[in-house]
């Protein structure tokens, strides 16, 4: 066996180290920074974070966001009403019709008109069916950065049914832009009724799957059970909104608590809540919605109301002076608008309130300490999409 | 390789090279934003499943992929990490620009943050419209990709001219 | 209740009065006293609060902790300068010209100054919001930082430092959140340009769809 020189032994500790330092930025006394992204799969999109280490554990976790900032506030500034909904369809583009309603609604607030009954619940039924098509994915991405790869291929078979009821309704997979104000584009398309039964009957069986699947997994549990703690002081702190708060244990939903001209309360549900706050109540809460949200979906359907689909306005939409604040239960939380109306064609100032920037910076608080891995558990768990963060 | 020093490939061989090419495509996926998610359906779905197409997904890193999909809007703040990934990649590379913002800007054509085109950073082969696209229209688009692929003369791009695609 | 700045007109049209949104309005003037100096409650659906700018931390406290609205939603800023690149109602052929800026109308609450900084804070026993103001002169154009009242406020100050230059005093990592480091410019501010527009006009004005439901004018478009 020949000996290994010195010179060798270092050319390979060389060697190493310029293998490790693709990811490393630099290293300080305080620890070694790591930089996670911005194209990182354990990232859903663009999320960039630099980590400080001592070993393995956090010291310091920072995100670094903005590369997705397309500039929505800016933008509508120079739209129309009608257009703006164009726009802001893509800011969280999972559950892309949950976007439109409360902006419309603010703005039916300033006009003062209201949308028929009809359309409400044609709103509120396509809300959650978009809320099922964004959590689904949330089900498989989750298990998905655990390891169980099988969940995601699952949870994209199914997710297609919901899609393809929005699609059948609205003419488009992911943006629709259906909504008007005062109403909708239009009717229900013959025999949505029935097919979207049907879709939901998968959807629960899929959230059974899953169950088996996942939940009682004792990876999964050994992962998440414990892990990222939030106590509800510090969401509420934080502004946590959605799942990420009644999963903290605070029994808070708007859907339920402040139904701004939606059909809600007409049907029969549950708000669910979990006490622990950790990544596995995080997961387990939005699963249970996911249920939830297909009973809502199925009695509305039972109920609809028959009548017309839009209220009369005018041709060209003007909203006279006025400010107002709208928000509604999205699929990642609370999404609310502030309009600022001067009376033109287009808004004064519109403040996009989104619930992932405020969920996620809950990040370097609660990432403080904890192991490496767990990070992405953490962040999995709060569950993003990057264009509600950066807007 | 005399034969590539002279600068002539026979045509058996040429097409040879080019189907065998063509079928093993790695594609690296480049999600940015909402059209990151039809491409996950496209990629990972199974009902659109690409890789019938021979088209493999989720290759470890840009320098083992042949190709690269940017789906999505492009920022002037991630501009930078994708010419740098661009030149990860090996040669011969290919790259299709997904949806209107990856295009020319899409909805956001206007906007102060907003790269108007991945063409202005990388050179683009194949570009497919929509906002988003339906993921079957991706895979038009690697169909596509593939045809340009298979008439490809893989001794110009060995002597280093530009490769003309009839 | 109405203060000088919002005129007493807007009550004496909604004769509805909401008692819930008066009775917060009346806490927070017991903890604050003088330094709120506009209010306006549209009956129903929310409460505005104007507070002067020494008291802006105090208005947070005195709402966290005095009133009960424990659930941080946001802090942002208004710019009230109309922009002087016109509105969006540019057909695509004017030309879009610079004009002198139009005379500033503030909004609910009233203000005096070019930029104001507003925040909302929710309650959940309450069911109801409210959302503060604060004027922000541009000779002194910096605000006490909202981290003490609420952890979540951090982002939100430095994105509206980044997108109007508001300068928050006591915050730890004042830096930009979304833009480049190279970017020149707050983009929020009315009289930031948007380059690609001045370039090619707004393509989209001609916007008249006919909406469904509305058989009365289908004639007329033949
Ligand atoms: S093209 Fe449309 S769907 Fe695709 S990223 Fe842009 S806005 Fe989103």
């Amino acid at each position: 066996m020949a000996a290994i020189t010195d010179r060798q032994r270092l050319a390979y500790a060389n060697a190493q180290a310029a293998d490790g330092r693709v990811n490393l930025e630099f290293e300080t006394d305080e620890g070694m920074t790591l930089n996670m992204g911005p194209q990182h799969p354990a990232t859903h999109g663009t999320l960039r974070i630099v980590v400080k280490l001592d070993g393995e554990q956090v010291l310091s976790c920072e995100p670094v966001m903005g590369y997705m900032h397309r500039g929505y506030e800016k933008l509508t500034e120079v739209r129309t009403y009608p257009q703006v909904t164009t726009l802001i369809n893509r800011i969280d583009w999972l559950g892309s019709f949950a976007n439109e309603v409360p902006f419309i609604l603010a703005a039916e607030r300033l006009m003062e008109i209201e949308a028929p009954p009809r359309a409400q619940w044609i709103r509120t039924a396509l809300f959650e069916l978009s809320r099922i098509a964004n959590i689904s994915l949330f089900v498989g991405d989750m298990a998905l950065h655990i390891g169980a790869m099988t969940a995601a291929f699952y949870a994209f078979r199914d997710r297609e049914f919901v899609l393809n009821q929005i699609e059948a309704a609205t003419g488009g997979r992911f943006h629709p832009n259906f909504d008007r104000i005062g109403g909708l584009k239009d009717d229900l398309p013959k025999g949505w009724i029935a097919d979207t039964k049907a879709a939901m009957e998968r959807i629960r069986d899929f959230c059974d799957e899953m169950e088996i699947l996942v939940e009682g997994n004792e990876i999964f549990e050994a992962r998440t059970r414990g892990i990222g703690v939030i106590p509800a002081e510090v969401a509420m702190q934080f502004g946590l909104t959605g799942a990420n708060l009644r999963a903290s244990g605070v029994d808070w939903d708007l859907r339920r608590d402040e139904p701004v001209g939606l059909a809600w309360n007409e049907v029969d549900w549950n708000v669910i809540t979990h006490p622990d706050g950790d990544s596995f109540a995080r997961f387990w809460v939005r699963l249970q919605e996911i249920r939830e949200s297909t009973r809502i979906v199925d009695q509305l359907l039972d109920g609809l109301p028959a009548g017309p689909y839009m209220a009369k306005v005018p041709r060209i939409i003007k909203v006279p002076e006025g400010e107002a604040w709208v928000a509604t239960e999205n699929p990642l939380g609370e999404m609310g608008y502030y309009v600022v109306s001067q009376g033109g064609l287009g808004p004064f100032r519109v403040k996009i309130r989104t619930a992932s920037f405020n969920n996620v910076s809950v990040v370097p608080w609660v990432c403080r300490g904890v192991y490496v891995p767990d990070v992405i558990t953490i962040l999995a768990s709060l569950y993003f999409i990057l264009g509600d963060i950066d807007r | 390789m005399g034969l590539v020093e002279s600068g002539k490939l026979p045509k058996p061989l040429t097409s040879l090279l080019n189907t065998s090419r063509k079928y093993s495509i790695w594609i690296f996926q480049w999600g940015l934003a909402c059209c990151a998610i039809e491409m996950g359906a496209a990629l990972g779905s199974p009902r659109y499943d690409v890789m019938r197409l021979g088209v493999i997904p989720l290759p470890a890193s840009p320098r083992q992929a042949d190709l690269v999909c940017f789906s999505g809007t492009v920022t002037d703040k991630m501009v930078p990490s994708i010419r740098r990934l661009y030149d990860q990649m090996p040669d011969p590379k290919y790259v299709i620009s997904m949806g209107s913002c990856a295009n020319c800007g899409g909805p956001y054509w206007d906007s102060y943050s907003v790269t108007k085109g991945v063409d202005q950073i990388v050179p683009v082969d194949v570009y497919v419209p929509g906002c988003p696209p339906r993921p079957e229209a991706l895979l038009e688009g690697i169909v596509l990709l593939q045809e340009r692929i298979g008439k490809e003369d893989m001794a110009e791009r060995w002597r280093g001219e530009p490769i003309v695609v009839s | 209740m109405s203060s000088p700045e919002a005129p007493a007109t807007e009550e004496a049209e909604a004769p509805v009065t909401d008692e819930v949104r008066e009775e917060v309005l009346a806490e927070l003037r017991e903890d604050l006293g003088d330094a709120i100096v506009g209010t306006h409650i549209v009956p129903g659906q929310d409460l505005w609060v104007r507070v002067t700018k020494d008291a802006w931390q105090q208005a947070g406290f005195a709402l966290r902790d005095g009133a009960g609205f424990k659930m941080f939603e946001f802090v942002s800023a208004i710019d009230w300068l109309p922009s002087p690149w016109g509105k969006s109602e540019d057909s695509p052929t004017d030309e879009v010209v610079e004009t002198e800026p139009a005379e500033i109308v503030t909004g609910y609450a009233g203000g005096d100054t070019r930029f104001q900084v507003f925040a909302r804070a929710h309650s959940q026993t309450r069911k109801m919001g409210v959302t503060l103001k604060v004027d922000v002169p541009e000779d002194d154009f910096s605000l006490p930082t909202w981290i003490p009242v609420f952890a979540g406020a951090n982002w939100h100050e430095r994105e509206t430092r980044e997108m109007f230059g508001i300068d928050f005093v006591g915050h730890p990592h004042l830096v930009n959140i979304y833009l480049p480091g190279e970017f020149e410019g707050h983009p929020l501010r009315k009289d930031f340009p948007l380059l690609a527009r001045h370039v090619k006009p707004w393509p989209g004005i001609v916007d008249i769809e006919p909406m469904p439901g509305d058989e009365s004018e289908e004639g007329e478009e033949g």
